[in-house]
């Protein structure tokens, strides 16, 4: 059970070859511009990378969450411009529990408490507002979750029946401002126990560490690289011990990432506490985020900072996405209400209850 | 980069450890509730009656092969006693030394007679071990010790003096590194260690106060000392290897992180029921970062486990994960300190040593305790050093 896993090994290997051959400078810098990538989508799902997790007989590719979990920490190593976690691990997991057909192409996910839902004949209808979807137009599907008479719903959107209007984050992700007006469904089921608002925001957190756990281990490459290159007083600068004391805090950083960061897919995979696991990893992959930005960036001086170089792909999205699905104080208040109100006594119950399952 | 063999999403800890877990806390809710020890942190107490009942339990030495006064048990078992001990802030010190360091090291290296000798007494709880490493002029920079052993027929006779060696007065006997023949260039050459027992003629042992007028450090003057052949540890002139290896076992343990979590505890038990959203943000971050330092120790400490064949692995493992093993100390001791900082910060009251509230008295004892922890086992500067020398490789 804690052996390393071959099957996974292999996964992450060929995850690897896969953003390492078709994610280069010239598709982010064109990224920047157009979004994303639709080469490197049609890549990611010829290799059937959106359906990991998702078992076989619902039209996944099999596979567990912690497979998809290092898959997804790979592609923040490269900065991967295209929709893998939203399709992933939000839509195809809510389509997927509803019974729901997955289709092909790149998916949005939403969680909308100010939609409204209703039922015209054969149809459900919905009308609201989203903020700041990620991916959104240039999706071919929109999963929303939505509530009516208290339940919550799945329901599956064209976006080219939305009023679409574009947004992006620092690094120029596509955040987008989706209005719906009565948009018919083209599918909808009645959510099971398991999924709702609060799952798909833990899910989307999780998906957020992962990615920042990748990227973060780029950045950390790239300074380390920078400092047995650059020379500077005629030596190596990664020779000074000040700048070593840097590199080496922003590995134990990087380090704490991941383990936080695989450590929560794990827990959500077994259906431990995941309330728990995922808050802490969110909590500490920005915590991670913040000195691991800024260490990488004063390693590399100036030139880390400008556009040609490639540090702040990483960086700028690092910068954004601590942010998304709640950034470390929203999680780390939650949290401690909570250990609150469970008291004192329960802390160290708490922190080793889901070391067995 | 760090921990490449470990697959953080399935970590988890084996049945037998998890039925031992509820076993370690079932004893020690029940010693507290007899009042058997006073809680104190900053510096773990000195309780040879505690000491007894931990090993009547079979939890000193438990990974050692039986033959040896062990249980054969794994080192997560292991770990979880060490665990349960630090978040109830029991009384370990009088075990610690020789349960942790010098235990598996006689294990490792010694003879057979020095095997028998020493360690189903370490496991009964009857000998205690302190460590001599430390010299006035030997704080970081180990290899550079200047207690010399001269040989003489029978054994070695060795003079010099001995630093910071907690409990020494105390304990039966201590491990001294020492340097056995000259420094001839390469100074990783040439030391050993040596078994010697702390009532041996020409021992002297002095206290060094902790400035809070504690006593657990001393200054241990070795003059002429006579130790016989039997006493030496593993090869002579292997000190160096032997010794660092010891140093890497340690580095990554609970111990690393927990000793202010009790203070942790207290501090939720103080805040109570009221709705105060920067008192939730900082014992959220704690805790988020307090479950990350477990995982990453849980980790090392899967790898060290030698299972069900004895010792053999964790040499090669400890070599595996040395550096890891330094980043869980350097980042755990700083956690440490952010604890007691959340505390003070948050409930705005003067440190008060005598306090009779236990959240109080904890608060007063881990400030003045706080630098120690940066310091011993490895300063955070020369683990850096040592972090950042993996990260970067050789620079041409």
């Amino acid at each position: 059970m804690n052996a390393p896993n071959d099957v996974r090994a292999m996964l992450v290997e060929s995850a690897t070859r896969l953003f390492a051959d078709h994610v280069d400078a010239k598709c982010l810098e064109n990224a920047k511009r157009d979004g994303w990538s639709p080469a490197l989508w049609e890549v990611i799902e010829q290799a059937e990378l959106p359906r990991i997790s998702i078992a076989e007989d619902a039209g996944g590719a099999g596979g567990s969450l912690s497979d998809l979990a290092a898959v997804l920490r790979v592609a923040g190593r490269y900065a991967a411009p295209a929709p893998l976690a939203e399709t992933a691990l939000l839509a195809n997991w809510m389509l997927a529990e509803c019974g729901l057909a997955l289709p092909r192409g790149p998916l949005a996910a939403g969680i909308a408490d100010g939609l409204t839902l209703r039922r015209a004949a054969d149809a459900w209808i919905v009308s609201g507002e989203l903020h700041r979807v990620a991916w959104a137009r240039m999706a071919s599907r929109l999963v929303v979750l939505a509530e009516a008479e208290g339940e919550p719903h799945v329901l599956m959107v064209d976006p080219a029946a939305c009023e679409i209007t574009p947004g992006r984050n620092l690094a120029s992700e596509p955040r987008d401002h989706v209005r719906l007006r009565d948009v018919h469904a083209l599918a909808h089921a009645r959510a099971p126990v398991g999924v709702d608002g609060s799952a798909l925001r833990l899910r989307g957190a999780l998906a957020r560490s992962l990615l920042m756990a990748g990227a973060m281990e780029r950045a950390l490459e790239l300074a380390v690289e920078y400092a047995r290159q650059r020379v500077q007083f005629g030596r190596k600068i990664g020779a000074f011990q000040a700048v070593q004391q840097e590199l080496a805090r922003c590995g134990g950083e990087v380090a704490a990432a991941v383990a936080a960061a695989l450590s929560a897919a794990g827990a959500v995979e077994r259906g431990a506490d995941a309330c728990f696991a995922v808050a802490a990893a969110k909590i500490r992959t920005a915590e991670a985020a913040r000195e691991v930005a800024l260490i990488a960036h004063q390693v590399h001086g100036a030139i880390g900072v400008t556009e040609e170089y490639a540090l702040h792909h990483s960086t700028m999205r690092l910068w954004s996405w601590r942010e998304e699905y709640g950034n470390e104080a929203q999680w780390a208040i939650a949290l401690g209400a909570r250990l609150q109100r469970e008291g004192a006594d329960a802390l160290w119950p708490n922190l080793t209850a889901s070391d067995g399952n | 980069m760090f921990f490449e063999a470990v697959d953080f999403s399935a970590l988890q800890l084996p049945p037998a450890a998890l039925k031992l877990r509820e076993e370690v806390r079932a004893f020690l809710r029940e010693e507290v509730q007899a009042g058997t020890y006073e809680a104190r942190l900053g510096h773990t107490e000195f309780n040879t009656a505690f000491t007894r009942k931990v090993a009547e339990r079979g939890w000193i030495g438990m990974t050692w092969p039986r033959r040896y006064g062990g249980r054969e048990r794994s080192y997560l078992e292991r770990f979880v006693v060490t665990e349960e001990m630090l978040a109830a802030a029991a009384p370990c010190a009088a075990h610690w030394f020789g349960d942790r360091q010098t235990g598996p090291s006689l294990l490792r290296h010694g003879s057979e007679a020095l095997k028998e000798r020493y360690l189903p007494a370490i496991a009964r709880g009857e000998c205690f071990f302190a460590l001599g490493m430390s010299e006035p002029n030997s704080g970081s920079d180990l290899a550079s010790v200047r207690t010399r052993a001269e040989r003489v027929p029978g054994g070695w006779r060795v003079t010099g003096q001995k630093v910071w060696t907690s409990w020494a007065h105390k304990a039966h006997a201590f491990f001294v590194l020492c340097r056995t023949a000259p420094d001839t260039g390469n100074r990783h050459e040439g030391l050993s260690q040596l078994v010697v027992p702390l009532d041996a003629p020409g021992v002297t042992i002095r206290p060094i106060r902790f400035m809070s007028g504690d006593h657990h450090f001393n200054e241990v003057f070795l003059d002429g000392v006579f130790v016989p052949d039997d006493r030496v540890v593993g090869e002579i002139g292997q000190g160096w290897q032997q010794v660092t290896s010891e140093l890497a076992l340690e580095r990554s343990g609970p111990e690393r992180f927990m000793t202010t979590f009790p203070l942790l505890v207290e501090l939720i038990r103080r805040l109570g029921t009221h709705d105060n959203a920067r008192a939730q943000e900082m014992v959220g971050r704690l805790t988020a970062r307090f479950w990350t330092l477990r995982r990453m120790s849980l980790a090392i400490a899967l790898v060290l486990d030698p299972g069900p064949d004895g010792a053999g692995g964790a040499a090669k493992a400890t070599l595996d994960l040395g550096t890891e093993a330094a980043l869980v100390k350097d980042m755990g001791t700083f956690y440490e300190r952010e604890i007691v900082e959340a505390g003070r910060l948050l409930c705005d009251i003067e440190p008060d040593p005598d306090a009779l509230d236990t959240f109080e008295r904890y608060l007063a004892e881990t400030i003045v305790a706080s630098p120690i922890s940066t310091i011993r086992g490895g300063t955070t500067q020369v683990l850096r050093t040592l972090i950042a020398r993996r990260l970067l490789g050789p620079l041409k």
